[in-house]
């Protein structure tokens, strides 16, 4: 470790960003612009859009930005797919992003951090519920937060 | 590897002196303190840093993924424009690290987390190796409960705290950098509204179980710890 200089250590980390940059991000939003595009082209977007106003009104947010709390919930980089496909689209503004950047994170991936968090650590299942609602909860909140900022 | 945790947990933490300017340095990198500043200052700024593409030269607004794209293609193209920042931010906080700044991190933060979120000092190192990564942070998070060092209840407190936003800076300096350029607030904004929802959601955990752990306890003197 201490034989190694700081450009060796900086150039390991951007390493470390390019392989999470092919393996993941690439990967989830390469299909999540796929996905948009499908609902897209067969008028499910706008549908989804209108379904869900009245919610996503409540954070100061379009119907369709439900989709990235969904996608996020499975994965952050879906998630952060999502959100930059239906900005590309024209569907969310960058206030909108900033609301939902913290949402993304604190909800994201809960599915697959059931086994790698909750089960790696031993905490008992009967818990498991109410640690999915904390973490919804924490999205909501953050989002009302960040209205006052962005 | 949960013996090594054991043993790291009980040693006292020594922190290099360049640790706590390294750990300075990153909060004034990321925090776009220095964001839109003339002047050499511009260069502790990490979207600065990151700088922009150069634009089309037919249509002045459009990047080289050019304009009106959709679908698959689109999304590739997209993506490959977020790689750098994902590069960038790795790299920094890989350098921070190496010199020390997680360190510097973690001893400031052990005095904090009885009063935040109830857990004991010990949890330190796995809560700051929780927000580098989920898996190796719940592993650590077992070893813990495995020689005693914490008690059930705050096992399940410190999991509410890692349970949402898992692997908290790795991944918000991964995978939400692919925002951080559309965004219109400070890019530690979301970051500091992340850790104060953490902190609030382990204590949501804190006071429900102190309920359900009475109500037990008044019921059929079951504890959590079972």
């Amino acid at each position: 470790m201490a034989n190694k200089s700081l450009v060796d250590v900086f150039v390991d980390g951007a390493r470390k960003g390019w392989n999470i940059g092919i393996n993941s991000i690439i990967p989830n939003v390469l299909l999540a612009f796929a996905i948009i595009q499908v609902l897209k082209v067969t008028g499910l977007l706008d549908l989804l859009g209108k379904l869900f106003t009245p919610v996503m009104m409540l954070f100061g947010l379009p119907g369709e930005a439900i989709m990235v709390l969904i996608s996020a919930w499975m994965s952050m980089g879906g998630g952060v797919g999502v959100a930059a496909s239906l900005y590309t689209a024209g569907k969310l503004t960058n206030q909108h992003l900033s609301l939902l950047l913290p949402a993304i994170i604190l909800m994201g991936a809960q599915i697959q951090y059931m086994g790698r968090c909750l089960g790696t650590a031993g905490v008992q299942s009967r818990f498991y519920p109410i640690l999915f609602g904390i973490s919804i909860l924490n999205a909501m909140i953050a989002m009302q937060i960040m209205r006052l900022f962005a | 590897m949960s013996n090594d945790n054991n043993q790291e947990v009980n040693q006292p933490l020594k922190v290099p002196k360049w640790g706590y300017i390294a750990l300075l340095f990153a909060l004034v990198f990321f925090s776009g303190f220095f964001h839109g500043v003339k002047g050499w200052q511009a260069a502790l700024d990490f979207n600065t840093v990151n700088g922009t593409f150069g634009t089309m030269k037919d249509a002045a607004k459009a990047t080289f993924t050019g304009m009106g794209g959709a679908g698959a293609r689109d999304g590739f193209l997209f993506a490959f424009g977020l790689i750098p920042a994902c590069m960038l931010a790795l790299g920094v906080v890989e350098v921070v690290d190496h010199l020390g700044g997680l360190k510097a991190a973690q001893k400031l933060l052990t005095p904090l987390l009885r009063p935040l979120i109830g857990i004991p000092g010990i949890a330190g190192l796995a809560l700051i190796t929780s927000l580098q990564s989920t898996d190796a942070g719940a592993g650590m998070t077992r070893a813990l409960r495995e020689n005693n060092s914490i008690s059930e209840k705050e096992k399940t407190i410190f999991a509410a705290f890692q349970f949402s936003a898992g692997g908290t800076i790795t991944n918000y300096l991964s995978t939400g950098a692919a925002l951080f350029s559309f965004i219109t607030v400070p890019i530690i904004l979301p970051l500091i509204v992340i850790f104060v929802m953490k902190i609030f959601g382990a204590n949501v955990m804190r006071f429900y179980l102190s309920r359900v752990m009475k109500e037990e306890a008044d019921s059929n003197g079951k504890q959590i710890a079972g």
